[in-house]
């Protein structure tokens, strides 16, 4: 099978350019090959040689080739809300790009002042796909969105945030600040106290003694802050965090370096503290970047903002941004476009696709004065709708409330290494106390309270607090390497501990269109059956005849005839006569003469990786169940095709029901993709949203699949489980570690030297067994992606 | 040893120097983006003319 040049997908019907007479290069669909084409009339045919060379490929879709003015991008209204001007005064807006995958895309993007005399500058940052533009002063920005759109890279302009923006790059900022001068900190330190250890004495002594405690200020009072906030913030909301035990360290610490300083002792555990500090930020900071990778799409409310919208204005019609639709303003719905609005329809009649909404699998036929309801997905012909409500208002716009109402309700868990921080605390301070009665009864005052504050610093359980986020770190971006976007930490040890999975049906199971199921030739006719199907099929856009069209072009029959008096009729089927017979395709039949030649049947077929995906679910011990809001007819078959047996196949669900069924149990696994799963999504302990979900879906889910199907949901839970095997292994490392620590505290044996040692050495074995236990994660992932 | 005396003032200020150089750098948004600047460097500086046609380095001079 040959791969299109533009998109290195798969072929099933290769398209060639009219020109290209060999068929050298071959496209997937009539979009890749159009923006192929407009890449090479710029002159811009290095893109493909840079793809090839780029290292970091994500795979990106068949280009969408929508023709659309963005004339609305130039409304000033519209400037006034979304532009702003840069350092030097120039208009600048920016864009969301779909489809950002590789170098070559940044090389393309970046180019655009050399080919499009509107633009001054382009500047893309591919972590968020976001591009910043600034226009010459005679520039229009509608002119640079239909070059995007041209290349492929559909654009979505985002409102300048300001705020949100600044805060969130001023909050990075600080952080790194804070890692740097720890690390810094921390480096300087340990070159004056490995001078101290070594032996350095009197004058140096002092002098050294002074600078690391100068060297170790920032940190404590800056760097560390946010130990200190977290412990804090725990302790007021009565939770439990491993940041107490870590603040308690350093201020412990803190205070003995102090004193010493003060009655000349030269000793101090700074030099482990500062280290500490600096790896524990550093860790945190990566886990946070990696969560952040999955974020990005997900801070934009696509699912209001995704199209243009065709307004009715007189007699013609405008585009404006859906952000200005209002109520009673008419709007035409074109074909395949999705509705953006709840609203009634005014003239055409049409099929709407409400799969997304109800689950429902089936088109159903609409007509004047009909409801139709915002995200569901016009099928057939254009419509033209009178807004009745909008956003919040929406049928939809209720659920996308209704799952931030859950987002906040739901509580998050305390994760394992905080629970067992709980113990610790408590076990280390009685022992800090037996140890300081002890000695404060033999009469060693000055020892006893020595060695209980050196207790209390040397368990700072700083292995325990390092690893889980390196573990996590690890597990994540190994995850998303293979097309599973963890937005949240937190699931892996949810995942684990799963054991119901409740599956949605449409769209989930199955691939969500309608696909020929049997297909039977009752009589020879004159011509090829499969040629009569293509033919008389052409022109429509229903469901239906899409299916026929797949299913014929499969048998090969690529012969299209002329067809006279070519007739559609709504909700019934297409009429017309080839070479004088008369032929009628119509409730699943095919007439030929008014004689039935053949019958067919329709089905959302079950993808090809779902059975196996649910046998591997249930060899892992889990409960699978479907739940469906299509009729029972449709549901039974298909949950049998999967292996799901009928007792756990719910069907004819309300989204409301399907919200009730996953409160009903605990530990549920929510796999679904539509509007009426997100409700389920948002209060399952764990959901997953598969590719294709619609936007709120993806906000509601706690997991995203880049690849289609479930096949990868079983290795999720499997890899959360050995994810978490590594990170209780590490625990069990570091409180060992810890043992020693308070023996060596109880025997005096301890000294900032030993702690020195010690610290590093427990770090150092965690990483080790994280780096290890992970690596064993990669093998069983890389089997997992093929 | 009496070198120390002046070594170890140096090795401060030139510890400082650094954090200095790095708290600038980062408030000044050098390090917002570390994905994208290191692949900007990987593609070869090329220019296009105004008739769409790529000019290479070579024939620019």
């Amino acid at each position: 099978m040959s791969l299109c040049v533009h998109c290195d997908e798969k072929i099933l019907i290769p398209v060639f350019n009219d020109f290209d007479q060999n068929q050298t290069e071959a496209f997937c669909c009539f979009g890749c090959m159009t923006v192929f084409n407009v890449i090479n009339s710029k002159g811009l045919e290095k893109y493909y040689e840079i793809k090839k060379q780029s290292a970091i490929f994500k795979r990106r879709s068949p280009a969408e080739s929508k023709y659309q003015q963005f004339s609305y991008l130039d409304n000033s209204e519209f400037l006034s809300d979304y532009s702003y001007e840069d350092l030097a005064s120039h208009k600048t807006m920016e864009f969301y790009l779909e489809g950002i995958h590789c170098l070559a895309c940044l090389w393309l993007i970046e180019k655009l002042p050399e080919y499009l005399d509107d633009v001054l500058i382009c500047r893309l940052d591919m972590q968020r796909s976001v591009a910043t533009v600034s226009l010459k002063s005679e520039g229009q920005f509608s002119n640079i969105a239909r070059e995007l759109n041209n290349l492929g890279y559909k654009p979505h302009p985002l409102k300048r945030n300001q705020n949100i923006n600044n805060l969130k790059k001023h909050e990075e900022r600080k952080m790194l600040l804070k890692i740097g001068i720890a690390g810094a900190a921390a480096g300087n330190i340990m070159l004056y106290a490995v001078s101290i250890y070594a032996g350095a004495e009197g004058k140096f002594a002092e002098t050294f003694n002074l600078l690391t405690v100068l060297f170790a200020l920032p940190v404590l009072f800056y760097s560390a802050t946010p130990f200190y906030s977290n412990a804090w913030n725990a302790i007021k909301n009565k939770t439990l965090s491993i940041d107490i035990p870590i603040s308690m360290a350093l201020i412990m610490g803190a205070l003995s370096g102090f004193y010493n300083l003060f009655i000349g002792v030269h000793e101090n555990f700074f030099d482990s503290l500062t280290a500490l500090v600096f790896l524990l930020l550093l860790s945190r900071y990566f886990l946070n970047k990696i969560q952040e990778e999955g974020l990005t799409a997900n801070d934009l409310n696509f699912f209001y903002e995704g199209n243009s919208i065709q307004k009715q204005v007189d007699d013609t019609f405008i585009e404006i941004h859906p952000h200005f639709l209002k109520i009673d303003d008419v709007i035409k719905v074109s074909s395949n476009e999705m509705i953006p609005a709840d609203g009634i329809i005014v003239q055409g009649s049409s099929l709407i696709n409400n799969s997304l909404l109800t689950g429902e699998s089936r088109p159903v036929n609409v007509t004047t004065q009909d409801h139709v309801f915002s995200g569901t997905i016009n099928l057939a012909n254009p419509l033209l709708i009178k807004v009745e409500k909008i956003k919040d208002d929406s049928r939809i716009g209720k659920i996308l409330k209704q799952i931030e109402n859950g987002w906040i309700q739901k509580s998050p868990i305390v994760d394992l290494t905080n629970k067992i921080s709980k113990y610790f605390v408590a076990a280390v301070f009685m022992l800090a106390v037996i140890l300081f009665l002890n000695l404060y009864l033999q009469g060693k005052t000055k020892t006893a309270l020595d060695r209980a504050f050196t207790l209390l610093i040397v368990t700072c359980p700083c292995a325990l607090a390092l690893a889980t986020p390196l573990t996590l770190t690890r597990t994540l971006s190994r995850a998303s390497r293979i097309g599973i976007i963890i937005k949240n930490n937190e699931v892996i040890e949810k995942l684990a501990s799963i054991n119901t999975v409740f599956l949605d049906k449409t769209g989930t199971l199955t691939y969500g269109i309608l696909k020929v199921d049997s297909f039977n030739i009752l009589s020879k006719s004159r011509l090829p059956i499969y040629e009569i199907i293509s033919s008389l099929e052409k022109y429509s856009n229903h469901p239906v005849a899409t299916a026929l069209k797949e299913f014929s072009l499969e048998k090969n029959a690529t012969l299209v005839h002329n067809v006279k008096n070519y007739q559609e009729i709504m909700g019934s089927g297409v009429s017309g006569e080839i070479n004088n017979h008369f032929y009628e395709i119509k409730n699943g039949k095919i007439f030929e003469d008014n004689i039935c030649v053949a019958e067919f049947s329709l089905l959302d077929h079950l993808r090809a990786d779902t059975n196996e995906a649910v046998t591997s679910l249930k060899n892992l011990g889990l409960n699978v169940k479907m739940l469906s809001g299509d009729h029972q007819s449709v549901a039974l078959p298909i949950a049998k095709l999967a292996g799901i047996n009928d007792e756990n196949v719910f069907f004819e669900i309300t989204p409301e029901n399907k919200l009730a069924m996953i409160e009903k149990n605990a530990h549920t696994l929510m796999v679904g993709d539509g509007a009426n799963d997100a409700m389920a999504l948002s209060r399952a302990f764990v959901s997953v949203a598969v590719l294709g979900s619609l936007d709120i879906s993806l906000k509601a889910a706690d997991i995203y699949l880049t690849t289609p199907g479930i096949s990868h949901v079983a290795n999720l839970i499997t890899i959360s489980k050995e994810t978490m095997k590594v990170v209780k292994r590490n625990l069990v490392l570091s409180l060992i570690y810890n043992s020693f620590s308070v023996y060596a505290a109880f025997t005096g044996m301890i000294s900032p030297l030993v702690a020195a040692i010690i610290m590093p050495l427990s770090s150092l074995t965690v990483l080790t067994s994280t780096i290890i236990g992970t690596k064993k994660l990669n093998a069983y992932l890389k089997m997992g992606a093929h | 040893m009496e070198v120390i005396t002046l070594l170890l003032p140096l090795a401060i200020l030139l510890a400082l120097l650094f954090i200095i150089g790095f708290i600038w750098m980062t408030v000044k948004g050098q390090y917002d983006d570390l994905e994208t600047p290191a692949m900007r460097m990987l593609i070869d500086e090329q220019n296009i003319n105004p008739k769409g046609n790529i000019i290479t380095n070579k024939e620019k001079s």
